[in-house]
């Protein structure tokens, strides 16, 4: 929970900080050479503490300019060369007004700084940091009259910010040089499922239906109808938040892996997929037994048919098929009997329909 | 004013160019499709000569240089960060979870098999957990790096791979097998733990002379970044991945202390001096032009994500051991007001010699796209190699310097220093010495200049500072200015020297 307030207070960029006097206040950093904070507003006459916590991979520094000293504080600093870290990377000059140490990952330093009146940059000067790493102190008493965060030239350009808040502009909705052609693949993080996920978009009215395979575990992990995916937030920055699912999920394996080859424990491997018509037909071993199987959405209304092919194997073979609320089960051979299905001796395709009423 | 003046007037008086790496090589931004988020993961090119691209976003694109014509060959990878071509319709790529085989079956220029020839090591779905490689040694196995997980961010309920709370401990950190490590995949597609000790492995390759080098970024263990030469069996110093040694005993390998891990590891051959030499070293690339990429055919270049330069290496032995030097490369270059970017993440030469290369941020610094670099003709003047020798070092440049400068004793300037192996993150430069230099020496064809120390010590790295060093009567400058020499082993005679 803590990690999601976490996230949340790092996406709402645009949330001004208001305080006045003696003023404490806490950036860290977020993804991409960002601090979480870009526009604070507090009062004239303000001893502003800002304690700078870097919670990203990479050292960093915070320092206070004059205001409008920011890019020329970020040249000096470049010019400070290989005597830079040493110094912080923190020139000497007037335009500087406070700063903090080199702040390693994971640590924490701070500053103290009055501010009168008017715009006061702060921005990390480590080299190739300042051109993108920075933000604002307002000291005023007309909050009003500053400009929306989406026009505020203090703040860095409005197309990377918009990017860290997920504002997506591209060229095409599917943030791909080109349209996305249903059936789609993505292999991705997905939530409730291994992080070896694969989301399956299908073809279908009303957005289509969709389903997450864990190539992990092998195993069809759940469906959902009303629409595919969303990848901002994974896309965005280093790739640790999940692609997020956009529908409703009607359906959820709760059986673990669903084949038995014999009566041994299921020893999987995945295998990839085939491309038939754009859907995947993924391959996996089950005890050395080769699977194909290929998910298509069931015709006339929501479900999913899932077709399996089986190699060759003497050995006998079972599929889990937990009866849940709201979901029929129709195997195209055998019938399910305590909750599984036995396939008959020599049984090489199989195909098992999954429907909601 | 006066300067200035002073200046013109000497320009006019004396034509003579200025003389940059920017007379010898041009550099341009090669376009990318419209609605391509071009963090370039991976690059590499056909048998055909097309050039084949990994984005962030799971695309595979495929350019060809001739129309300039984009295509989609491949979509949906996760974070795929490499590529070896096997054939004009088939690639292997490494994305997050494994390594992948795409194959166009039916040649329509689409791929329509994704093959999974190895995912045999885990995920504990942490973001820093990247994949990379692979490359090929001359027998046919392939190689690939496991980053570490980041304690920027924790790990998932449900992983791949047995979890082992003992690698859970620290900064990156290895609680999923294999993380840490190079992965060796035998021909018959066995896969086989190789070496450990690697913390953000972002570069491998073969250089031409078959060795497997990998380069690992600066952070928790690592003083500065570096390049290993990677050998069988061996533990290269971050020391999480030691859990998924199965010799290993059951600790936390942080509990060891700093001299026993020092003692287990085998260190760098080369390092790259943080803020001097690189941030972030990736991958290596062979030039392999015979020529036509200039005067360095054979030698091995590095790519950097935060400096406006690439890295060019410089091997020696001593006792059968790699070590030796880096020198920036294309530093300040550029032309046509196109400057080499940041984010240079991958590098492939051109059936033309040219080299291209692939840029991304990633979330941390770096410019994104594809750039060029291709070399005009005429030899700069630079480093072409530096070996140790019993009292110093030779430096041999790319052509004859003029004697007055080569031999002004004011022209070599020589730092020496350490960085510490500990658990915090980097190392201030520890113990720095000004080593004077008390003789030079130059050769009959003036092109290697032999300077002696006044003092050598193993386990130091010897940052030496060119002065205003010029070939053909001034007529030519010195491109790079610092050299930084990794001297893990003293020679101790002559005859102990080796060609490399």
């Amino acid at each position: 929970m803590g990690k999601l307030l976490l996230l949340l207070s790092a996406v709402l960029l645009h949330i001004s900080a208001w305080a006045q006097g003696d003023t404490t206040i806490t950036i860290t950093t977020s993804g991409g050479l960002q601090f979480d904070q870009k526009r604070l507003i507090v009062r004239p006459n303000t001893r502003l503490h800002l304690i700078f916590q870097n919670k990203d991979d990479m050292a960093h520094n915070l320092v206070v300019t004059r205001p409008n000293a920011r890019l020329r504080v970020v040249e000096f600093a470049l010019a400070l060369g290989e005597k830079g870290p040493a110094l912080h990377h923190v020139p000497v000059m007037s335009d500087v007004l406070a700063h903090t140490v080199s702040v390693e990952p994971g640590n924490t330093d701070s500053l103290t700084v009055k501010v009168t009146d008017g715009a006061y940059p702060f921005v990390c000067t480590y080299p190739g940091h300042g051109a993108v790493m920075y933000g604002v102190v307002y000291a005023t008493d007309e909050p009003e009259k500053l400009p929306p965060p989406s026009e505020d030239r203090n703040l860095p350009n409005p197309d990377r910010v918009a990017e860290a808040g997920m504002q997506h502009h591209h060229t095409n909705a599917s943030g791909h040089p080109y349209s996305l052609t249903l059936p789609a693949v993505y292999r991705t993080f997905m939530p409730d499922c291994g992080p070896a996920a694969i989301a399956v978009g299908l073809p279908g009215s009303d957005g289509g239906q969709s389903y997450v395979f864990d190539a992990g575990s092998c195993r069809l992990r759940y469906a959902w109808s009303g629409g595919f995916v969303d990848n901002s937030e994974q896309w965005d920055g280093k790739g640790q938040r999940f692609t997020k699912v956009v529908g409703d999920i009607y359906y959820r394996d709760t059986d673990g892996f669903p084949w038995r080859v014999g009566n041994q424990a299921p020893v999987v491997q995945f295998k990839g997929y085939r491309l038939i018509d754009r859907y995947p037909e993924f391959r996996y071993l089950v005890n050395g037994v080769e699977v194909h199987e290929l998910i298509r959405p069931r015709v006339g209304g929501r479900g999913l048919v899932r077709t399996f092919t089986i190699a060759p194997t003497k050995q006998p073979l079972t599929f889990r098929a937990t009866v849940q609320t709201g979901i029929q089960y129709k195997p195209s051979v055998g019938r399910l009997q305590n909750n599984q299905i036995r396939l008959p001796a020599g049984t090489r395709q199989f195909s098992l329909t999954l429907s909601t009423p | 004013m006066l300067l200035s003046l002073l200046t013109s007037l000497w320009l006019w008086a004396s034509p003579a160019p200025a003389d940059t790496i920017s007379d010898y090589y041009t550099i341009e931004t090669i376009p990318t499709p419209p609605g391509l988020t071009a963090e370039t993961g991976a690059l590499t090119f056909l048998p055909d000569g097309r050039l084949a691209v990994c984005f962030h976003r799971g695309e595979v694109m495929l350019y060809n240089p001739q129309t300039k014509v984009w295509k989609l060959f491949a979509e949906g990878l996760h974070d795929p960060l490499g590529i070896m071509a096997i054939s004009n319709r088939e690639l292997l790529v490494m994305q997050r979870p494994e390594l992948t085989r795409l194959t166009d079956t039916n040649g329509d220029g689409v791929a329509d098999t994704y093959e999974t020839v190895a995912d045999q090591f885990g995920m504990s779905g942490n973001y820093h957990e990247f994949a990379f490689g692979p490359v090929r040694d001359s027998k046919g196995n392939l190689y690939i790096s496991l980053n570490t997980a980041s304690n920027g961010a924790g790990v998932r309920d449900e992983l791949r791979g047995r979890y082992d709370s003992l690698g859970r401990p620290g900064r990156m950190y290895a609680c999923v097998p294999y993380r840490g490590w190079v992965m060796q995949i035998t021909p018959d597609g066995k896969v086989k733990p190789y070496a450990s000790g690697f913390r953000s492995p972002n570069g491998l390759g073969f250089d031409a002379q078959g060795r497997l080098l990998v380069t690992d970024n600066q952070g928790d263990w690592l003083g500065t970044s570096k390049l290993y030469q990677v050998e069988e069996g061996k533990f290269y110093g971050h020391p999480t991945s030691l859990v998924w040694r199965p010799s290993f005993p059951q600790i936390d390998p942080l509990t060891l202390s700093p001299q026993t891990l020092d003692s287990m590891r085998t260190v760098e051959s080369i390092a790259f001096p943080h803020e001097i030499m690189a941030h972030s070293p990736t991958q290596m690339v062979v030039d392999n032009s015979k020529g036509k990429f200039g005067p360095f055919a054979g030698q091995t270049f590095v790519g950097e994500m935060d400096f406006p330069h690439l890295l060019r290496i410089l091997p020696d032995v001593v006792d059968g051991q790699m070590q030796g030097s880096c020198v920036p490369f294309f530093a300040k270059g550029g032309s046509n007001g196109t400057p080499l970017r940041i984010g240079n993440n991958r590098l492939a030469f051109a059936p033309d010699g040219s080299l291209w290369l692939g840029q991304t941020d990633h979330g941390w610094l770096g410019d994104r796209g594809i750039q060029r670099i291709r070399y005009t003709g005429g030899t700069p003047l630079d480093i072409l190699a530096m070996t140790l020798t019993p009292t110093g070092f030779d430096l041999t440049f790319t052509q004859p310097i003029d004697e007055s400068t080569a031999r002004q004793l004011a022209n070599y300037q020589v730092r020496s220093y350490y960085y510490e192996y500990h658990r915090a993150y980097g190392s201030p430069q520890k113990d720095v010495q000004i080593v004077p230099v008390s003789t030079v020496q130059l050769s009959s064809d003036r092109r290697t200049v032999s300077l002696t120390l006044a003092q050598l010590q193993p386990k130091r790295i010897y940052e030496l500072h060119l002065g205003k060093l010029t070939g053909n009567s001034g007529q030519k400058k010195l491109m790079n200015h610092i050299v930084c020499y990794t001297l893990n082993r003293l020679r101790t005679q002559v005859a102990g020297r080796a060609a490399n």
